[in-house]
């Protein structure tokens, strides 16, 4: 503010008045200015203790959002042996679907490595729905194929599993196919429907909640080996680690593999052809 | 003073009767324009049951204006008399034809008794009377009046029937003023001298609606009823030909009518002169247009309850956003008011779960119908009452009342609101120095948000730009996870997404700037930014 007034005054130097009532106006503002600021840094204490109020009520690993928001479905087998597929369904009706960590298609060596939307009679990834009305969204039925993912030895027709209109579907996974290795559940989701009430009540029949699916999957779930983190997060489902713990792991656990791809890479520069290879039991 | 000035239309059968006293000149006005009329229609409307003020209005060529109110019924009868023994004056209670008793201020009140008033004045002080049980303060009004639609057909047929047999006169030729437009005329200034205000367009309206005693449709005109016959006999054809056969049917009816009225019927047809007219059931209902408080809330209650979901078939919609204790503000100026209800504006709005603190949230209390203004005084204690009640749910700031330029104020800025919000963020691995230094440091980051899944089922699929013009992050001490975030960003930003990423259709979010896992624990808005308020 002072600074303004600086200029201000430099502009007029023969209105010498001008000088002298802006300084005056200057030294009280000046004033003003800090009883404003006690002020101010008052209010904002008060602030910061209401903010800060429920600090000891904090839980050590707070449930993610979609935890809070979202009821997890799954549904096994779903045409074919190994399909499993999660259905998340908001509070709101929208359904997302996805992988769930026991899909066949994570057994494969190297994970999922390409997603195609154009299957059946249409490129899903091109349909543009717009409106409060979802105009344009594609009706699809529980077996309509979705999408098609190939990993290096084979590839999976991926269905919509639940009646609804077609909102979207993650066009991310186009450019980055490592989605649905890193994090199917998340940021690998792959399409979000919305059925109608009637439908969705009649679907629902087919679909198993997450206790029913840990219990008929457990033996996959329980297979003794880390080396990718699909399956890190299976242990985790089965032996109910708090996810505090399994982000801490699985955070610790990038940080191994992007030093032993360092490691190869001198390795390969030094000219010597030995692997590295970490794994870790439980 | 016997002798009044001869009219020069009026025939000499027409016999002054020189015992009238003048004690004022508006009198004296209307007897001379009582004398002056055609006194063959004259007695003619008057035979027909025609009331005294009607007639004035429908044969008389100068403009109808308020000095008849101060004239009983019965002297204006007796000035357009001609002293004829036909005239029989056991006529005097029966209700006028035309305008069933509106302009002889006769009416049913809501017990359904008769009301009746001779003059003006007395008509007025009924309705002061009604007006008052309302309750208003008010120190103008303006006058709505409603009459039933019948008064306009009966006043057809007699004009019609005027026109027949007095087709050339001149008086017939000029635009007559209407029964709701008389009444307004003849009651507008006693009612200014009884109510003690000023009449103008204003605030306030006092509306008098006549309606009709009974049911039934009355005097119904001719094309109605050919039309009910009509359709009887119709009965018998295919639903389509009927259609067009009415319509031309219709076309018809309408070229008579037009016909009629150009020419006139010198006769009128046995139906229309022989009902019983009644007098109207007149209501008064006054309304005062909505006025306004502004002021800033905030919200303390973050109504949270632990199971957000309930699993069952029915479609839940998200959690409420009204939030219903916001009501307490207009719960508590309504009464101040006597209003009947009241509307609650806010300048935006927040979710159930996040509070609303720091200067506050501008909002508008519209209140309907108040029946008083409250005071500057007793606004403060209502401000004062609702910030120390014991719950502490919400406040208010600097309540006051406003005029119309209240919705400027609200829509101004709305776009180019900046808010500021504190936020309590999670991560999954423990904050460090140059977190805290690489999220300072980011300045007007443009984020692309897709429509948030929470809101996806009732809002268009979008991806909208946003800004967030700073951050700024503080550790909180005995925890390495959590931090507080401050933020100030553009109008119509979600911030949870922006936290938590919302399944990656927030780019870039808090969790990717950060690389890794980010929640969103508690959200509180801390600053509402108006343009200049």
């Amino acid at each position: 503010m002072e600074e303004t007034q600086n200029i201000d005054v430099t502009k007029n130097p023969e209105a010498e008045d001008a000088i002298e009532s802006t300084k005056q106006k200057q030294s009280e503002e000046v004033e003003h200015h800090c009883d404003e600021q006690q002020k101010q840094s008052q209010e904002e204490d008060e602030l910061r203790k209401l903010l800060l109020s429920d600090i000891e009520e904090l839980p050590l690993s707070p449930p993610s959002a979609t935890q809070l928001n979202f009821v997890s479905y799954f549904i096994t087998d779903f045409t074919k042996p190994g399909h499993d597929h999660y259905i998340y369904r908001h509070a709101n009706g929208l359904c997302v679907i996805g992988l769930a960590p026991t899909h066949r298609a994570f057994k494969d060596q190297g994970g999922i490595t390409n997603i195609d939307f154009n299957v059946g009679k249409s490129d899903r990834s091109v349909l543009k729905v717009s409106g409060k009305r979802k105009k344009n969204a594609m009706r699809s039925e529980s077996n309509t194929a979705l999408c098609k993912v190939s990993t290096a030895n084979d590839s999976y027709i991926v269905r919509c599993c639940v009646k609804g209109s077609l909102l979207e579907v993650n066009e991310r996974l186009m450019k980055q196919p490592q989605l649905l290795n890193s994090s199917a559940d998340r940021e690998g989701y792959i399409a979000i429907i919305m059925p109608r009430p009637a439908d969705w009540t009649k679907n629902k029949e087919s679909l198993i909640t997450l206790e029913e699916y840990k219990e008929k999957k457990q033996d996959i779930l329980l297979e003794p080996y880390f080396s990718d983190i699909p399956h890190l997060r299976r242990l985790a489902l089965m032996s109910d680690l708090s996810s505090r713990i399994v982000s801490q792991i699985e955070y610790y656990f990038r940080r191994i593999r992007a030093m032993t791809d360092d490691i190869h890479l001198i390795l390969r520069s030094m000219g010597s052809s030995t692997t590295v290879e970490v794994q870790v039991n439980s | 003073m016997a002798d009044e000035t001869k009219p020069a239309s009026g025939d000499s059968a027409g016999l002054s009767n020189g015992l009238v006293s003048h004690g004022d000149h508006k009198s004296r006005r209307v007897y001379q324009a009582a004398r002056s009329l055609h006194s063959g229609a004259v007695k003619d409307l008057l035979s027909l049951g025609v009331c005294e003020r009607c007639i004035f209005r429908l044969v008389s060529v100068e403009a109808f204006d308020s000095d008849l109110s101060s004239v009983s019924a019965s002297t204006l009868r007796s000035w357009l008399e001609s002293g004829d023994e036909e005239a029989a004056s056991s006529e005097e209670s029966s209700c006028c034809i035309v305008c069933l008793g509106v302009l002889q201020f006769v009416f049913s009140d809501a017990k359904q008794t008769l009301v009746r008033s001779e003059c003006g004045s007395d008509y007025a002080a009924r309705v002061t009377d009604l007006v008052k049980e309302e309750g208003h303060e008010f120190d103008s009004f303006g006058l709505e009046v409603y009459v039933p639609a019948t008064i306009l057909e009966n006043e057809r047929a007699v004009l019609l029937y005027l026109k027949g047999k007095y087709n050339s006169e001149s008086w017939l030729q000029s635009e007559k003023i209407s029964v709701k437009d008389a009444l307004k005329v003849l009651v507008l200034d006693p009612l200014k001298v009884s109510l003690g205000a000023k009449s103008d367009s204003s605030s306030f309206q006092i509306r008098l609606t006549y309606s009709k005693a009974s049911d039934e449709a009355q005097g119904a005109s001719e094309t109605t009823r050919e039309r009910k016959k009509r359709k009887t006999g119709m009965s018998r054809l295919y639903d389509h030909h009927i259609t067009w056969l009415t319509l031309l049917f219709d076309l018809v009816a309408i070229y008579i009518s037009l016909y009629n009225e150009e020419n006139g019927s010198t006769s009128m047809s046995e139906n229309s002169f022989e009902k019983v007219y009644e007098p109207c059931i007149l209501s008064i209902h006054c309304n005062k247009m909505p006025i306004f408080f502004s002021g800033r809330y905030f919200k303390y209650s973050r109504n949270v309850s632990q199971t957000r979901w309930i699993i069952d078939d029915e479609r839940m919609g998200e959690a409420s956003v009204e939030v219903v204790h916001l009501e307490l503000i207009g719960g508590n100026i309504l009464p101040a008011c006597l209003g009947d209800s009241y509307k609650f504006h806010a300048a935006g709005r927040e979710d159930i779960d996040v509070r609303m603190l720091g200067s506050g949230r501008p909002f508008l209390i519209e209140v309907q119908n108040s029946r008083k203004c409250p005071s500057q005084q007793s606004l403060t204690e209502i401000e004062e009452k609702i910030n120390k009640s014991e719950k502490k749910l919400v406040g208010v700031k600097d309540l006051k009342f406003i005029g119309s330029q209240c919705w400027a104020m609200m829509r101004e800025g709305e776009a180019e609101k900046q808010k500021q919000y504190a936020a309590i963020v999670w991560i999954a691995r423990p904050v460090e120095e140059k977190d805290i230094d690489s999220i300072s440091s980011l300045k007007e980051l443009k984020i692309l948000q897709k429509t948030p899944v929470r809101v996806l089922h009732r809002r268009s699929p979008l991806e909208r730009e946003r800004t967030i013009h700073w951050m700024k992050v503080e550790k909180i001490k005995g925890s390495s996870h959590y931090f507080l975030l401050h933020l100030c960003t553009q109008a119509g930003t979600y911030i949870k997404e922006f936290v938590h990423g919302d399944l990656g259709r927030t780019t870039p979010s808090m969790g990717s700037i950060l690389g890794c896992r980010a929640e969103i624990i508690q959200l509180d808005v801390t600053d509402v930014k108006m343009g200049d308020s």
